[in-house]
């Protein structure tokens, strides 16, 4: 989502790991609200709920069932096709959340990849490498993503696809930073000078001092994915329908904001309430590895 | 003295509150602006012969048409450069009187020479208009015998001339200044465009708006109502309506879901009727049907499982009248005498049409592709497929729904590359000349590649009518098609959808009309 | 220094070059503007004709020569839809993204500021953690949600602004605020470590030992400490706001670059694709460069890093 300047974080010297936590006790509130969305998106099917792809015309835009006409068959409402909204919200975290999970451990994985390699090589390689991660991160993500959907037409793999073949290049760039300061430190000159190969280097010295930044950084970005779905779906370039997604229904129910707000209302605090909590842990994450880790 | 500080303080706050909520409050609008905001603009070219479909509206403001109009679509000596006209007895020889004393916004005078140039130019290589290959291929000559008088010969005896250069259907008969043009060239042109008719061009900014002005007095409306006409374009459904709600437009289309909301609130609507067909069909394969859809009794199983009168109630609000013919254009069956019978009407059989499923030997198993796309006018076209889609799920068809935007469904459907995958269109409604226009594209096998019917007998019936000048026997050709199109199920039709645009409280009295892509606001700001 | 710029600048060039192929070939994927821009009725010989016409039928390589040699001059073609030069089409439009981006980027500075110092000087309160929400709530809500929900109550029923196109400064409000909300988080953060970092260090409290009064010590040394990578990272975020509107630019009818590109990808229209893609990567590229040379005249290593 950024672009990085050349600043870069500073570990410490003697290449031990991060210090433990400064600034706040373990977040409980965001990493509860992370663990019992997990849990109810794996046992959705288990719950008994409506089919959330059931349609019953004469049953659309039914009200909550604290609402006037609502009832305990459909307890937070009907959408536009007479669909359990409830149902849909619950199978939609599983949609939301592996789209988030996926695109970002992809973009992580092959990002680190490159940053760790440009960062050690050094020299030509790292100069193309480099050269391709900014002209990654120049390219829109979300124009890609409608490039993709017009082209191929839109679908869970081509969201997660489009996102992550932008994504990847931020991770890149930060990774790299790091191990540009690491390769100056005295232990991995002692670890070349001990007859260390590349491989040995960087999975055994480099990344583990990487990890911090990748958690922060992956944490942040699910969040992020999350939104960038949302976004996608009103262009007409999300995961499509009949699919329940958070993104996706929320466009579904613009045009009702006034009259059956809760086809929007709903998904729309499950994105609020999901995001904020991966947005708050990964503020934690980010505190107690290294606060100098501000332009994350 | 700090008393008098204080007042002093809480009055001048007071006059800040007041020219705060004064500054901010809703903009009345002038009575001499009309703004019109519209969810899509087309191809925003103002050059005729570029023009698709949507361009009307703002196009039939700045030229004038070789014939005219009336809003409920039939042919006008009032509307049109042409006051009369006449054929010769074999129909091969088209003459048109044009009105005199009509001037180009630059001050020069309309011509026949004028007329030529614009309707060659609008049917030539570089037109994109929807019905420049059938003139290109039916006018043989065009005669300019005085400055009042063209004439247009034709290759074959036809009826069909004046309709296709009215206004009813697209941009061919609109008159643009030969001088003017062949002096600045298409590109100024299209940039600057001048033409005859009741506004100016004055500004366009491509993906905001489009800004007119009166002419000060015009043939057509006299003295206008409004001194400028600005067409918005406002994509977004919410956005628009707030703007009607603090008055920064006069006129919006709105879809049928919101109309309830607007009609509480005291937002006088107007609808056109009947404005469109929604019709759905399958996609042929390279030599015709494929597939399922090949058997007479599946096609008909795909209609009778759906539900017309709920889709009608829910889907579109109310807005909306179950249709039975496929690609049915109803506005045309008065005039060719097509009564449509409530037995026509498909009923909803969901058990019947598992049977007949189940005779064709197809059961369960059979999958079908669902493409779903908005259209400018159908807002609810992703519901409607998904709905759809629903409905066949429901009698044990597999269905999987793709959501493309149009463009792609469309290169699909002409590439044939995906037989037996259905598609949707709403088809504006139009009279006969226009429905036929409509069935020569759609129901003609040899129009390659935008046919979905590809039947014989139909193909032998369309082929008669251009070249028939016999009215009665058209009429009997035409409705022979509607007939075998609806026994022969060639297509799901599903609605007709009634179109409403949202005014004003106090726009007054409008009458949209019921022309293919316009909204007759030049009558709406008639002086006469 | 000279040198350094040199260097970057070139680096730019490669990396736009690089874009330059990729959206040449992904705008051609995208389909056949041809089916939008022929009638129905059109035959064989009429695609024929239009391909020629429009250049579409030579081998891709001269195609995507003869493009990358006229956007060097600025002259992107000839949009396929509109019948204009895009060139004009951009100059048209970007101006509009352009102010839009700056008038967010002011609201999120207006508001990042007094929520990264209260964050900052009342750390691991309440306070500070009332700060961080509310700044991480505009990264927590879809973009379109917001803004369709600010059109419909604060535009429509409450009638207190503008609903949408341009016209005034009053109609920047909204879609301005949407907009800035997005990155208030970001920039926050940076000020509440920067302002932290400063806060706890020797100096400080040395300086708090002496005597130096708390204001003096926030405004003039913490702030003065966070202010470097705030400046630099707007900078950054400016580009962001300018190259990702195409939601805001949608839903409050703003006529920007974001919608341009839409349109264009709507209507298979290559040459539009292609410029845009091109223009906001140049943005974004000009936007690093500078930001880059920025960090290397405050931290001369930098300069020397590889």
């Amino acid at each position: 989502m950024l672009a990085e300047p050349a600043a870069l974080a500073r570990p410490e010297a003697d290449g031990a790991a991060p210090p433990v936590a400064r600034g706040w006790r373990l977040p409980l509130v965001p990493l509860g609200i992370i663990a019992l969305f997990l849990v109810v998106a794996i046992v959705a099917p288990l719950l008994g709920l409506p089919d959330p792809q059931e349609q019953s015309l004469r049953n659309r835009f039914k009200p909550p069932v604290w609402e006037e006409g609502g009832t305990w068959a459909h307890a937070l409402g009907t959408d536009r096709l007479g669909r359990d909204l409830l149902s849909r919200i619950v199978w939609g975290s599983r949609i939301s959340l592996a789209a988030g999970v996926l695109t970002v451990l992809l973009a992580s994985a092959f990002g680190a990849a490159v940053g760790l390699t440009a960062g050690y090589y050094g020299g030509r390689v790292d100069a193309v490498l480099m050269r391709i991660t900014d002209a990654t991160m120049s390219f829109p993500v979300i124009l890609l993503a409608l490039i993709l959907a017009v082209t191929v037409g839109p679908s869970f793999t081509n969201v997660v696809v489009a996102i992550a073949v932008i994504l990847w290049a931020r991770y890149a760039r930060v990774i790299r930073g790091q191990v540009l300061t690491l390769m100056q430190l005295d232990f991995v000159a002692q670890a070349r000078i001990a007859g260390a190969g590349a491989w040995r280097i960087i999975t055994r010295h480099l990344l583990p001092n990487t990890l911090g930044t990748l958690l922060v950084l992956v944490t942040l970005q699910i969040g992020y994915v999350i939104i960038v779905e949302a976004s996608l779906s009103f262009l007409g370039a999300g995961i499509p329908p009949p699919t329940p997604a958070w993104g996706s229904m929320i466009a579904e129910g613009r045009d009702f904001v006034t009259s059956a707000w809760w086809v929007s209302l709903f998904p729309g605090l499950a994105i609020l309430v999901v995001v904020l909590a991966f947005n708050l842990l990964g503020d934690w994450l980010r505190d107690t590895f290294d606060p100098k880790l501000r332009q994350l | 003295m700090k008393r008098a500080s204080a007042t002093a303080s809480v009055l001048l706050l007071i006059l800040a509150l007041m020219g705060f909520v004064l500054a901010g409050g809703v903009s009345a609008q002038p009575k001499t602006e009309l703004t019109v905001a519209l969810s899509s603009f087309s191809t925003e070219v103002l050059d005729p012969p570029l023009g698709g479909h949507l361009v009307k509206y703002y196009l039939s403001m700045i030229f004038d048409y070789l014939v005219g109009t009336t809003p409920d679509g039939q042919p006008s000596r009032d509307g049109g450069l042409a006051t009369r006209w006449e054929n010769s007895p074999d129909y091969k020889r088209w003459t048109f009187y044009l009105r005199k004393n009509v001037k180009f916004h630059n001050g020069d005078e309309v011509t026949s020479e004028d007329v030529k140039f614009s309707l060659q130019r609008n049917i030539g290589k570089r037109s994109t208009t929807g019905y420049a290959g059938p003139l290109r291929t039916l006018i043989q000559d065009i005669e300019t015998p005085a400055p009042d008088r063209v004439v247009i010969v034709t290759k074959e005896p036809t009826l069909i001339i004046p309709t296709y250069l009215s206004r009813s259907l697209s941009t061919e008969g609109m008159v643009t200044p030969k001088k003017y043009i062949e002096s600045v060239g298409d590109d100024v042109f299209a940039r600057k465009p001048i033409g005859s008719g009741p506004y100016k061009f004055v500004e366009q900014v491509t993906g905001s708006h489009i800004k007119l002005a009166a002419v000060d007095n015009h043939w057509r409306i006299g003295t206008p109502k409004y001194k400028t006409m600005t067409f918005r374009l406002v994509p977004e459904e919410a956005t628009r309506i707030a703007l009607l709600r603090r008055g920064e437009v006069d006129v919006a289309d709105v879809s049928r879901e919101r109309v309830k909301e607007l009609e509480k609130e005291g937002f006088p609507l107007h609808y056109r009727r009947e404005e469109a067909l929604l019709t759905m069909w399958w996609v042929l394969g390279p030599d015709g049907r494929t597939g399922p859809t090949k058997d007479k009794r599946v096609r008909e199983a795909l209609n009778l499982a759906l539900d017309r009168a709920e889709i009608a109630q829910s889907i579109f609000a109310g807005r909306a009248e179950p249709a039975a013919i496929p690609l049915g254009l109803s506005w045309s069956f008065k005039e060719v005498g097509f009564k449509q019978t409530p037995d026509m009407l498909y009923p909803y059989d969901p058990a019947r049409a598992k049977k007949l499923l189940a005779d064709a030997g197809v059961g369960s198993g059979m999958s079908l592709d669902v493409y779903a796309y908005q259209l400018p006018g159908l807002p609810e076209g992703k519901t409607m497929a998904e709905a759809v889609a629903g409905y066949w799920e429901k009698i044990g068809i597999k269905t999987k729904l793709i959501p493309v935007d149009y463009p792609a469904f469309r290169k699909a459907w002409f590439d044939r590359s995906v037989p037996g995958a259905v598609g949707y269109f709403n088809i504006a409604n139009r009279d006969w000349i226009g429905a036929y226009a409509l069935l020569e594209k759609q129901a003609y096998t040899p129009s390659k590649p935008s046919d979905t019917v590809n039947d014989p007998e139909i193909d032998g019936m369309l082929s008669q009518v251009m070249r028939q000048t016999d009215k009665d026997k058209i009429n009997t050709l035409i409705r022979g098609v509607y007939a075998r199109l609806r026994s022969e199920h060639h297509g799901v039709p599903v609605v007709y959808l009634h179109s409403p645009y949202a005014t004003s409280k106090t726009l007054g009295n409008w009458n949209p009309g019921s022309v293919m892509y316009d909204l007759f606001l030049d009558v709406l700001a008639s002086g006469k | 220094m000279l040198r350094f710029i040199a260097t970057r600048l070139v680096q730019s060039l490669v990396a736009l070059a690089i874009v330059s192929v990729v959206v040449f070939v992904l705008a051609r994927a995208t389909g056949d503007p041809l089916y939008l821009i022929l009638p129905m009725s059109a035959s064989q010989e009429d695609f024929d004709n239009a391909r020629r016409y429009l250049g579409l039928d030579r081998p891709y390589v001269e195609q995507y020569l003869s493009f990358v040699g006229r956007a060097v001059t600025g002259d992107f073609g000839i949009s396929l839809r509109a019948r204009r030069p895009v060139g004009e089409l951009i100059r048209e439009r970007l101006p509009n993204s352009l102010k839009l981006a700056a008038f967010a980027m002011g609201v999120s500075l207006a508001m990042a500021f007094p929520l990264g110092i209260m964050a900052a000087v009342r750390k691991g309160t309440g306070v500070d953690r009332a700060a961080q929400i509310v700044s991480v709530l505009g990264q927590s809500l879809p973009t379109f949600w917001v803004a369709i929900i600010l059109v419909e109550f604060v535009a429509g029923r409450w009638q207190w602004l503008p609903a949408g196109g341009i016209s005034g400064f009053s109609s920047y409000i909204l879609p301005g605020f949407t907009l800035g909300w997005f990155v208030v988080a970001g920039l926050m953060r940076l000020l509440r470590s920067g302002m932290l970092e400063v806060l706890d260090s020797e100096y400080v409290k040395l300086a708090r030992v002496k005597g130096v009064s708390e204001r003096r010590v926030i405004w003039m040394h913490a702030l003065r400490n966070a202010l470097i990578p705030v400046v630099t990272f707007a900078g950054i975020y400016f580009a962001i706001l300018v190259t990702t509107a195409i939601v805001v630019e949608t839903v409050f009818a703003w006529p920007g670059l974001g919608r341009l590109a839409y349109e264009g990808i709507s209507s298979r229209d290559f040459p539009v694709i292609q410029a845009v893609v091109l223009t906001t990567a140049a943005i974004v590229a000009v936007v690093n460069l500078g930001v880059d040379c920025l960090y290397a005249i405050i931290d001369p290593r930098i300069r020397y890093a590889r």
